[in-house]
Order: structure tokens, then sequence, then C-alpha cells
């Protein structure tokens, strides 16, 4: 990792006399250790399932992980949280066990067993001891194979939603979240919230479940990810053991329309005047996982929104006290997903911090970044790829959207290299076009009256819609009068 | 979501090693004539090394009417120090690659670093800085101090159930400091000062109340040098350091207790008893008997309350040990239309059944993996490492029961369980908790 050399020169970090009682410089860094990173071998059945495997040895545990590549984004326009239910419902019964019969056996072994959908895909992960793996990974297999969707659980997973997005909705962080999905995405696929809403989820019927499997859960459009103390040789033939027999319907899952225009930025205040705390998010389109300024979004977030000492985080927590913390990502997606910058802080200083975020959001497209920055935000983003590679559920996840995105697995071996090629004249070409805070809709959920006039004084056709009015079921956002 | 400088760590289950299948901890340890515990873990499967400084004080020594004040403590010891600007904790290790953060918890405060491990020497160099001085001015403190008081807000005010989480230990405890939220309030955050900074640092910063672990990618010989020639370097202060030695008494009646928040649109209830110091005997017993009522969607209250009865959205439970009495608490977030009595009713007649009769040898069997798994999962990284073995250092007051805590969860019966369910829920009295919307 050169990087960590050439941030110690940056910072100036002089030799110390060996002498010294009370030695008032840190000592420098010795030379840098070379970061091993895995190497996956994959295989693909003869039904087209794809499987990976990374070995790992050291603690005696595996990590699997099932994709299947379709997820939100393949909701029926009408029924927002389709395919989060469907891979909720994967554990509550199958054609040959109960739901408490699945639970009681998977955590028998000490092992989880997690369902649910993402956008692009619906995932099913086990962890669990690797003297374990082929029992749990039968489980895997049934719930993913045979589930029944009976409708005594479809009934009691939606009433359990319901009450859980009732608490959600009374959440600043939360409800800001799923109002800016709305003004970033309008009615494009990704354009709704990944749970559903109480309405949707209502309105979600069996049939329409059922649907949604059989359309999609198969092994040409799947992936099967395993990580840990497990050989390659024995992880395919237990994959092939439990999946081989999967047939899917023989026609593709089909390709979704792309979003092509996106709607204009707003300034939307959610009226809670119950609010703790106010919670305020900047939101714009981003990019697509497969773009090739892949490195780059990363290295610009990292500067702006990314880690502690990212510029958010500076000017808002670090120099004024005015938040426990703010920061900023991209939600990188097979089409454009969406970037967001947030930050919770009292309802007085609501109107003052979205200035701040969009001041920041400008300035990276302005003004070149210094090297004595640059160095030490690349080094974060390589310092967290190590991390995450050290378990076997970080090194699942990252082979897994690689997969999932059609990407190289090769990539990982890049990603050092492809971080350091990122220079400042490209941060600040990239953070004019895809940064700009004018362009970003502001979405403030808290108690207004305490912060509307700033706010206003700062952005112009600021839209104020009270919590009673407020519809998460449409773009426009306000109940029909 | 923002996890840095956290406050109150979740109780994690300190669960160890010794199984065939579970790789050994080894550690090496020595104790520095300034009266600092080291101990170091070899482990060179990854370029990086841990590093954490466990101080035996936390929000249980929060001065009188300065609730929260250990926790922003803590904020504090990233700010200045004699030879370090304000923030160069961060320069140290986000800039290199690295990491670093701390949470306060009841009984310790726990800084921890992740760094390449050719920033050891220098990580060790800054440790023995902000362990040997202070030198925040009133600018910093006042800027950090707001910034817990947005924590307050964050953790507190803003979430449905952050005033719920906060009465469980406030209602629980008639006496011992536990009972002073970690988080504190904005009147008691208000209150404290800079002098109260330096006050607490000479106090309990120092390191003969402080231990020192690191794991990772390290050379025995050259760290135990480092170690003597930054640390060993910190004097030792002469004064003793002040204890907690208030004993929360055993309840002798049952009490109820109403309390409210705002934007609660699902009523919580929650149960608490008193158990006592990580030490007893009867800690494992209890970490199992709180897996099976709670872990897991087969667990006894997710099956009972969650799914047959759909009384409650959510319902937990934690054998919550600490240094001192600890509390064992049951608690649901009632679904839509529930009461609350019916809620308490089912959670007590789920500990009820747990100690009318053993539990059977599958569902025992089932708890002693999960809790296994857990501790395995905890142990694949070097900070993981690290926390296991300091909690066995300063939870358990000795460094083998890395080691020996899986053993003795080994050992435990269906007769164990039933017997301390018993003796410390059933035959006890309980704190009853309600928590409904306030009025408007």
């Amino acid at each position: 990792m050169k990087t960590t050399l050439i941030t110690a020169a940056a910072l100036s970090l002089a030799l110390l006399p060996a002498f010294a009682q009370v030695e008032t410089t840190p000592p420098p860094p010795a030379a840098p250790r070379q970061l091993q990173i895995p190497k996956p071998v994959e295989k693909t059945l003869a039904n087209g399932l794809r499987v990976i495997v990374t070995e790992k040895k050291g603690v005696p545990l595996v990590a699997a992980r099932l994709l299947i590549k379709n997820g939100g984004e393949a909701d029926p326009a009408n029924l927002p949280g389709l395919a989060d239910t469907a891979a909720s419902l994967l554990t509550k019964g199958t054609t040959t066990k109960s739901a408490e019969e699945i639970a009681r056996g998977i955590e028998a072994l000490g092992a989880t067993l997690d369902t649910g959908a993402g956008w692009d895909e619906s995932s099913a992960d086990v962890s669990v001891m690797s003297s374990k793996l082929p029992q749990a990974l039968a489980f895997l297999a049934d719930v993913v194979r045979h589930p029944t969707f009976k409708q005594e659980e479809i009934d009691r997973l939606r009433q359990q939603n319901i009450d859980a997005l009732s608490v959600a909705m009374k959440q600043p962080g939360r409800l800001a979240s799923f109002v800016m999905t709305h003004a970033i995405f309008g009615n494009s696929p990704y354009g709704h919230n990944l749970g559903g809403t109480p309405q949707s989820l209502a309105a979600i019927k069996r049939d329409d479940i059922v649907a949604f499997h059989r359309e999609y859960y198969r092994p040409n459009n799947a992936i099967l990810i395993l990580g840990g103390d497990i050989a390659p040789a024995r992880a395919f033939a237990i994959a092939q053991e439990q999946f081989g027999t999967w047939k899917g319907a023989p026609e593709l899952a089909r390709v979704l329309a792309a979003a092509k225009d996106f709607p204009s930025p707003r300034v939307i205040v959610v009226d809670m005047p119950a609010a703790g705390q106010a919670a305020v998010v900047a939101g714009r389109p981003g990019l697509r996982r497969a773009d090739p300024a892949y490195h780059l979004s990363l290295v610009a977030n990292s500067i702006l929104g990314g880690g502690y000492s990212s510029r958010l985080n500076e000017e808002i927590r670090i120099k004024r006290g005015l938040s426990y913390g703010a920061g900023s990502s991209f939600d990188l997606r097979s089409d454009v997903g969406p970037f967001t910058a947030t930050v919770q802080t009292k309802n007085e200083s609501a109107g003052e911090v979205a200035g701040l975020v969009v001041d920041e959001l400008n300035k990276l497209g302005t003004t070149p970044v210094e090297d004595a920055e640059l160095g030490p935000r690349k080094a974060v983003l390589i310092g967290g790829f190590g991390r995450q590679l050290e378990t076997n559920a970080g090194i699942v996840s990252r082979i897994g959207t690689l997969a999932l995105y059609g990407l190289d697995l090769d990539e990982i071996n890049r990603y050092i290299s492809g971080v350091q090629a990122i220079t400042a004249a490209d941060v600040q070409k990239f953070a004019a076009a895809h940064l700009g805070g004018n362009d970003a809709s502001i979405v403030i959920v808290g108690d207004a009256k305490k912060f509307l006039p700033a706010l206003q004084q700062r952005f112009k056709n600021v839209e104020v819609i009270p919590i009673d009015e407020l519809d998460v079921n449409s773009a426009t956002l306000r109940k029909a009068k | 979501m923002l996890v840095r400088r956290v406050t109150i760590a979740v109780l994690l289950i300190a669960a160890s090693a010794a199984a065939a299948s579970f790789p050994p901890i080894n550690y090496r340890h020595r104790t520095l004539p300034n009266g600092l515990e080291v101990y170091s873990i070899e482990d060179h499967a990854t370029p990086t090394v841990a590093i954490n400084v466990w101080y035996r004080v936390g929000s249980k020594n929060d001065p009188e009417g300065r609730s929260g004040f250990a926790h922003l403590f803590e904020h504090i010891m990233f700010k200045a120090t004699a030879h370090m600007k304000s923030e160069m904790m961060d320069r140290l290790t986000e800039d290199v690659g690295g990491m670093n953060n701390a949470y306060t918890h009841p009984d310790r405060t726990v800084y921890y670093e992740v760094v390449p491990s050719n920033y050891l020497q220098t990580l060790l160099w800054a440790e023995g800085e902000r362990m040997g001085s202070l030198t925040v001015d009133e600018a910093n403190f006042k800027s950090e101090r707001d910034v817990v008081k947005e924590e307050y807000r964050f953790r507190v005010l803003a979430p449905s159930y952050g005033r719920f989480n906060n009465a469980l230990s406030k209602d629980s405890y008639a006496v011992h400091p536990y009972k002073r939220p970690g988080i504190g309030s904005i009147e008691n955050l208000d209150a404290s000062t800079l002098a109260d900074v330096q006050a607490f640092h000479s106090t309990y910063y120092r390191p003969d109340n402080a231990v020192l672990i690191v794991a990772g990618d390290l050379d025995p010989k050259q760290f135990d040098a480092w170690v003597d020639r930054y640390l060993g370097a910190v004097p030792k202060p002469s004064t003793a350091i002040p204890r907690v030695t208030v004993k929360e008494p055993a309840r002798t009646e049952e009490k109820h207790f109403d309390e409210h928040g705002a934007n609660v649109p699902l009523p919580a209830v929650g149960l608490t008893w008193l158990i006592p110091p990580a030490q007893n005997d009867d800690t494992e017993a209890l970490q199992i008997a709180s897996t099976i009522l709670s872990e897991g969607d087969s667990s006894r209250l997710y099956q009972a309350l969650v799914y047959k009865k759909q009384l409650a959205q959510r319902a937990s439970s934690n054998a919550d040990t600490r240094e001192d009495t600890g509390l064992f608490t049951v608690t649901a977030v009632m679904a839509s239309g529930k009461k609350t009595e019916d809620g308490i009713t089912a959670l007590r007649q789920e500990v009820d059944a747990l100690g009318a009769k053993p539990v059977g040898a599958a569902e025992l069997e089932k708890a002693k993996n999960l809790i296994i798994t857990g501790a395995l999962r905890e142990r694949e990284t070097n900070d993981g490492k690290a926390g296991a073995l300091g909690e066995a250092i300063t939870q358990f007051h000795d460094p083998t029961y890395v080691y020996r805590g899986l053993e003795r969860l080994q050992a435990v019966s269906a007769n164990d369980v039933q017997r301390v369910v018993k003796k410390y829920l059933i035959d006890a009295k309980a704190v009853v908790i309600t928590y409904t919307q306030e009025a408007k």
C-alpha cells in the first residue's frame, strides 16, 4: 500500500532521537506490508447457477450468499415492497418444513439464515461453522427453491411490516429517506420505498408473490457465493448436491427499462412538530455500478462525506458542533442509483446545515483538492477495503456485488491501483458534473417553525408538507384533497 | 448509522475459546512498573494491527450532577494533548488507512484503533500521549459538548424508543449510579466545565487504571520495547483511584413505572430483574436463558409473542451482567391495537415457563451453538480478538476467561438454567415499565 508512505511524507513525520524521554513528535511508520487479496474461483452448474468460492483459513466459519439478480427495481409500479415481501417469506415455510421448523433447524446449527431484497437483487445469507455447512446450505436451498407462501404467513408478515413502517415513519431520518427517493427518481423503477408503504403492502396478493418467485428465482438468474473455511472443490460438490436439480423456466428475467428523465430538483420540508431532531438530506441521481468512473466516485465521496474527517463531517460536526455525524454516499446500482448526503441536527440549525451541505457539494466541483487531502482520503478507501476482506461476510459481499453487476471478478485486484490513479483534476471535473449542489434536491423532516425562515433565506420554492398531509405513495408526496 | 465515538456498548456475549474447533487466542501478558497491564496477541494473517486501551472508568463514575460526563470525556480524548493537535488521532489512523473509535460502558471506557501494522509504533506513542496529558481548550471543549448534545438528540429524542431504553436502567436501580443514563441529559452536559475534564483525566486516566491490548501483525520483542518507551514513561500518580462502593439492595417489592415519549406509534413494555455481578458462577446460565428467550426466530419470545399470539411487533431479552449488580431485561414493542397489559402477561408467562421445568436437550444445545458461533464471528478480526480479551480482563477480572468462558458455558445444564431463572427472576421482584405516547 504505497499510499501510506505518501501520506506519511505529507504529514512530515520526523525521525526521533532514540534517547528522548518525552518524545514530542510521532515516530514514523515502518515499511508497509502487502495486503493479500482473496482469490475467488468459480464454476457454473449445468442449470446455469454460477458458484463462486473464496477460501480463507483461520476461523472455522463460512458465509454463503445466494443472490437472485432482481429485487425492488422489479416491483410493479402499484406494488412497492413485493420483492422484499417475497424474500422475507422464503423462511416462513417450504413444501416440507414449517416456519418454526426452519428457524429451529437453522438455529440448532448455531447458524443464521437471513433473507431480504435490495435494489437489483434478492438474497439469502447463511453464516455457519464450517463443520455444519452442508446442513445449513440444505436449509438455504430449500427456502429459495420450495417456499409455499402460505396465506397465513403472508397476512402475519404484512401486519408486522405495516407496524414497522408506522414506527419508521416517525423517525425523521427514515422518513426523509422515503421522501428523497421520490424526489430523486420520480416514477422510475427506483422511485419507491424498497419495503413498500402501508397501502402497497395491503394490496399485495399471494398470486403476486408466487408470480414474482416463479419469474425471478431460477438458477440461471442466481449466483451462489461462499467465503471462508471451505475448499472450493468441496463447496462446488455441496452446491451441486443442493442446487443441481434446481430447474427454472426457460425464459430469462425481463430487463428493466432504464430511467431516462429525472425530475427537477425540489426543496421539501416535512413538518413534524414533535421531531426531537431534524433530518437533513441532499440527494441527486448518481451513477451506475458499472460506470467507468467507479473509483473516481469513491474518491470524490471519500473527500466529501465518506468517513470521519471528510469535509461534511469536518464542517458540520468537528468545526461547528452541529451534528453527531454528517456523511454522504453513492448507492451504485444496475441503473443510475442515488447520491445522498445526510445529517441530523437540532431543529433550530436545520436551515444552516442544509446550506453548509450544498456549499460543500459545490466547492468540490469548483476548487481543486490539495494533495495533502487527496492522499489521506484515498488511504481511507484502501484501508477500508482491506478491513472488509478480513471477514467472510465482507469477502462474500464484495465478490457478490461484482458478480451481480456482471463485472470481472479480477476487479478486486485493481481496486487499490484504481483508487491510487485518481488525480485532483479528475475529482474536480467529476464533482462539477455529478455533485453540483444546485442540482440536488433537499429534504428536511423536522419541526418546521424552528428552521423555515433560515431555510427560505437560502433556498427558493420551498415546499412545506405538514406531516398529516404527506403521502409517501406518490411522487407528489401530498395526499389528494 | 453514525457509529463514531459511540456511547454505551451493547453487552457482548463474552463466551470464549476452548472447544476443539475453536482457534486459540494465545496472548502474552506483563505489567509495567507504572502499573499498566499489557497484553499482546501475535497474528500475521493480515497486515493490520488493532490497538485497544481499556480504562477502568465508565458512566457509573460520572461526577454528581454530571450525568453523561464519562462519555463526554471520551469524546474529548480525541482533542489536543501536549504534543498532538486536536483530531491528530484521526491523522494517524484514518489518514493512513486505519480507523479509530471508542465507547463508554457503565464500567469502562474503551479506545481502539485498527491501522496498517507499520504504524504500530506511531499509535503506541499516541496512546501514551493521551494517557499522559490532555490540553483541550475552552472552544474545543464547548464544540465537542455540542456534538454530544446532538448525540443525545440522535439517540434519545429522535428515535421512538430512545427514552424507553434510557428508562430501563433509570427505573431498575434504586441507588446504584448505574441508574443514571450514560448519555446524560442536556442540563447535566451544560453544567460540565473544562476544569471537570482535567480533574477526570488526572483521577482516572492513568497507567495503573488501564489495560493495553494489541492484536495482529506485531513482533513481540519490538512491541515490548515500544511499549516501555512510550507507555512506560507515563508516570503513576500516588493518589488512590476512587471506586464506586454503593451496593444496590435486593428489591423488596415489585414496582411499576409509566414512561412516555414523543412519536411512539406502538407502545412498549419491559420487565427487569437484578442479577449478580459478571464474575458470579451463574453468569453463563443467565446468558443461555436470555439466548433461549430471544435469540433468533425459534426463540421463545419470538415464537409466543411475535409469531403465535401476534401480540408484539418485536421482543427481546438481555442478560446484561456488569462489574457490579447487573440487569436481566425482557422487552416487547406491542403490535398495533394490542394492550400493554397483555404484553406484560405474555412476557411473564415465558419467563415463568423457563423456570417451571428444565429446557430440552436440543434447545439447550441450540443456545450454546448460537453463542459459540457468535463468539467465533467476533474473532474473525484482530479488533474482535482484542475485544474478547478485554472483556475477559475487565468484566471477569481474569484473562483466561477468554478460554474458560466457553468451557463454563458448555458445562451449563438444563437444571442450571431453570435454577437461575427461578432464583433471580421468578423468586425475585420485577420492575415493570410501560412506555406510551406522551399527551400532545
